[in-house]
């Protein structure tokens, strides 16, 4: 579902990925690890087409999204650190706004508190503005809106960071009902503990190289963070 | 989808409570312009209808008396209010509304509203077209500055574009979003406007070619469509909603509040005008040149007696005081023309630049043609004057014929009713939509121009647009 080959992004000499290859299936949840500035957020940029590849490219579902960028974007869903809603409109009203523009603008009232119930978030907080929501419960609508748009392919930028355990455990949860669900998931994350529970497989990134590729169950917790400290050692 | 965008930055707006500020303000401060200017015209429509009517009874009322001192007498004409002056006064408070018509002389109007008003009244005084022109596209760029700039600096636009919203359908769904806001206060005072005009005119609703307000509708819109563009355009290159803001403001002063004052500048420094004072000297200098009128005089005694074929004046079967009286208004005429003319040809010269000057302000385009199409600029100021002189030359030309036909050599001839009946009552035609349109075609081309290159701008900054 999502494909880069030989994807590299500079920045005025400095390379910021290095021409990365590597394959998230439908199922599949692949975790890149690795240091701030490792080249995880820009390998995420990429896939959404915010910046253009030095060279290389980036597929979604078969096609390259700098030639595709719209249609691209059609099986895709993003969740950032805090996923940014507009706080004078309610949750409900977000949901059905970036719904619309993902190309479901007849969502009956019914179908999108399904989705609000579906994520975990209580249906009275559906017609409060979301000025007032907690950072957990915006991360559920970024959900929301994924499973609201059909999304194919998850994109998420260390989604869980800052989030009490909880949430972020019930985050985990949903993630692994999606990928359950046949949805392919790319998410850059700090967390090697999340990692580990959600992620099917983890890629090691260092100064924009994937230096090494695992499955999760090849090892255990505390093997994951002895594999990642030792690539990290300069 | 452009629509589901508009919705909601006008669902957005309208929980704004800056924005609710801002509104109420904008449509209280419409709403008192527009009073001000039903008030303006409902008082003058009065004033012109007695006035009219009283000149015209005073002249049919004349007792028996010569002609020439009937023409002496005099008459007024009277410049009829135009109903959409209400929205733009233009030029009139300044250059009056009546004009006394009388013998050997093209006198210049009287009767300037801003001449009875105390200073207070002047800087108070905020016309309809104020609002349209000055606070209208500020409140536009309040609305606009933040529409992509602030999304950005929110993250929202990273979310908008991830789900795959076209950046184009964005541009325009925020633009129609900001003009559904402008709506809201539009809406009401044109609303209460038209009931004003109503309530203003027992001659119809729109006693003034419906042309006009269709084309000055056209003009508005045109004008806020620009404003709209440019600053959707600087909120989507500009790295901040900061910049944004401090550059349309910048932008905003500068064509709305200082263009028209350099340009006016401009104006009179490449066509200048004479002062009254000089005018009025040099205008003299001509009609007082009485060799000329007696060259003219004596020409036209010269053919008269070769036509009837007779050797002295007393012979002639017309009475040659009239005829003499009728070249000396010629005489004048030729000098009224040669001054006036050179002296308007300038105003119309000033008028010019202004509309070449819209390429920097696209204000000026929209002030030119909205005066134009309020039927008071300078072209139809001119269109009157011109159309009073003639009525003016038609009364001598009738007064010194009836002379010269019934005045009996060595007599007092006395003319009365019957005269005075001759002289049609003045009336005045306004030019129709269509012949302002020709002396703005310009500014028109100018603003069409503004129009299509801010849409592109922007449609072209919005999909160039970073995410952040």
């Amino acid at each position: 579902m999502l494909e880069a080959h030989a994807l590299t992004k500079r920045y005025n000499g400095v390379t910021a990925l290095n021409a990365l290859t590597l394959t998230v299936a439908p199922g599949d949840v692949f975790c890149l690890l690795g240091a701030n500035g490792a080249g995880k957020t820009t390998t995420i940029n990429l896939f959404l087409n915010f910046i253009s590849p030095t060279s290389g490219s980036a597929l979604v579902n078969g096609l390259d999204v700098t030639k595709e960028p719209l249609e691209t974007k059609r099986h895709l869903a993003y969740i950032p650190e805090t996923v940014m809603l507009y706080k004078n409109l309610t949750g409900l009203e977000n949901l059905e706004y970036f719904a619309a523009l993902a190309g479901k603008p007849d969502l009956t009232r019914e179908q999108l508190i399904g989705y609000f119930r579906e994520v975990g978030l209580a249906v009275e907080a559906a017609d409060r503005r979301v000025g007032t929501y907690s950072k957990g419960m915006r991360q559920k609508v970024g959900i929301a809106i994924a499973l609201a748009k059909g999304a194919k392919a998850l994109l998420l930028d260390e989604p869980t960071s800052g989030l009490d355990p909880k949430a972020s455990n019930e985050f985990s949860d949903l993630l692994r009902r999606l990928s359950g669900g046949g949805v392919a998931v790319l998410m850059a994350t700090h967390d090697l503990f999340r990692a580990k529970e959600s992620g099917t497989r983890v890629g090691i990134m260092k100064h924009g190289t994937l230096v090494a590729q695992h499955t999760t169950d090849e090892f255990g917790h505390a093997d994951l963070e002895r594999v990642y400290l030792e690539h990290m050692r300069d | 989808m452009i629509l589901r965008i508009a919705r909601k930055e006008l669902l957005d707006l309208s929980r704004d409570g800056r924005f609710r500020m801002l509104s109420a303000l904008v449509l209280v401060v419409s709403v008192v312009s527009l009073a001000a200017g039903w008030k303006t015209y409902t008082d003058l429509a009065a004033q012109h209808r007695t006035a009219q009517q009283a000149t015209r009874e005073q002249w049919l009322n004349q007792p028996k008396k010569n002609p020439h001192s009937a023409a002496h007498y005099g008459v007024y004409a009277f410049k009829p209010a135009s109903q959409m002056a209400m929205v733009d006064t233009g030029i009139d408070p300044y250059v009056g509304v009546a004009v006394w018509l009388e013998a050997h002389k093209q006198n210049e109007m009287k009767y300037r509203p801003a001449q009875d008003r105390t200073a207070v009244q002047r800087f108070g005084s905020m016309n309809g077209a104020e609002v349209l022109q000055v606070l209208v596209p500020l409140f536009i760029v309040l609305m606009a500055f933040s529409a992509f700039a602030g999304e950005r600096e929110q993250g929202t636009l990273r979310q908008l574009l991830s789900v795959g919203a076209r950046p184009r359908d964005l541009a325009l769904g925020k633009a129609l979003g900001i003009a559904g806001g402008l709506g809201l206060i539009l809406l009401p005072a044109t609303a209460l406007s038209v009931v004003a005009l109503a309530l203003s005119t027992s001659e119809g609703l729109l006693a003034d070619d419906p042309w006009r307000v269709v084309a000055l509708g056209a003009v508005y819109l045109t004008y806020f469509a620009v404003v709209t563009a440019l600053a959707l355009w600087v909120s989507a290159w500009a790295s901040s909603s900061r910049l944004a803001l401090v550059v349309l403001l910048t932008f905003w002063f500068a064509n709305s509040v200082v263009a028209s004052r350099v340009v006016s500048d401009l104006a009179a420094w490449l066509h200048p005008t004479p002062s009254a004072v000089e005018f009025q000297k040099g205008l003299e200098a001509d009609l007082n040149n009485q060799e000329e009128m007696e060259e003219r005089i004596e020409r036209k005694r010269d053919e008269l007696l070769k036509q009837y074929n007779v050797a002295s004046v007393d012979a002639l079967p017309i009475a040659f005081s009239g005829v003499s009286l009728q070249e000396g208004e010629e005489h004048g005429n030729e000098v009224f023309d040669k001054h006036f003319g050179a002296l308007f040809d300038q105003y119309e010269q000033q008028n010019r630049v202004f509309q070449w000057s819209a390429i920097v302000a696209p204000m000026l385009a929209t002030r030119g043609l909205s005066m134009g199409l309020s039927g008071t600029d300078f072209g139809q100021h001119r269109h009157f004057i011109t159309a009073a002189e003639t009525y003016r030359r038609d009364i001598q030309r009738t007064l010194n014929g009836d002379i010269a036909k019934n005045q009996k050599a060595g007599q007092v001839y006395m003319a009365g009713r019957e005269l005075w009946d001759q002289v049609p009552a003045f009336t005045y035609e306004p030019p129709p939509a269509g012949w302002v349109l020709g002396q703005y075609s310009v500014a028109l081309v100018v603003l069409g121009a503004w129009l299509v290159g801010a849409v592109a701008l922007m449609m072209r900054a919005a999909t160039t647009a970073l995410v952040d």
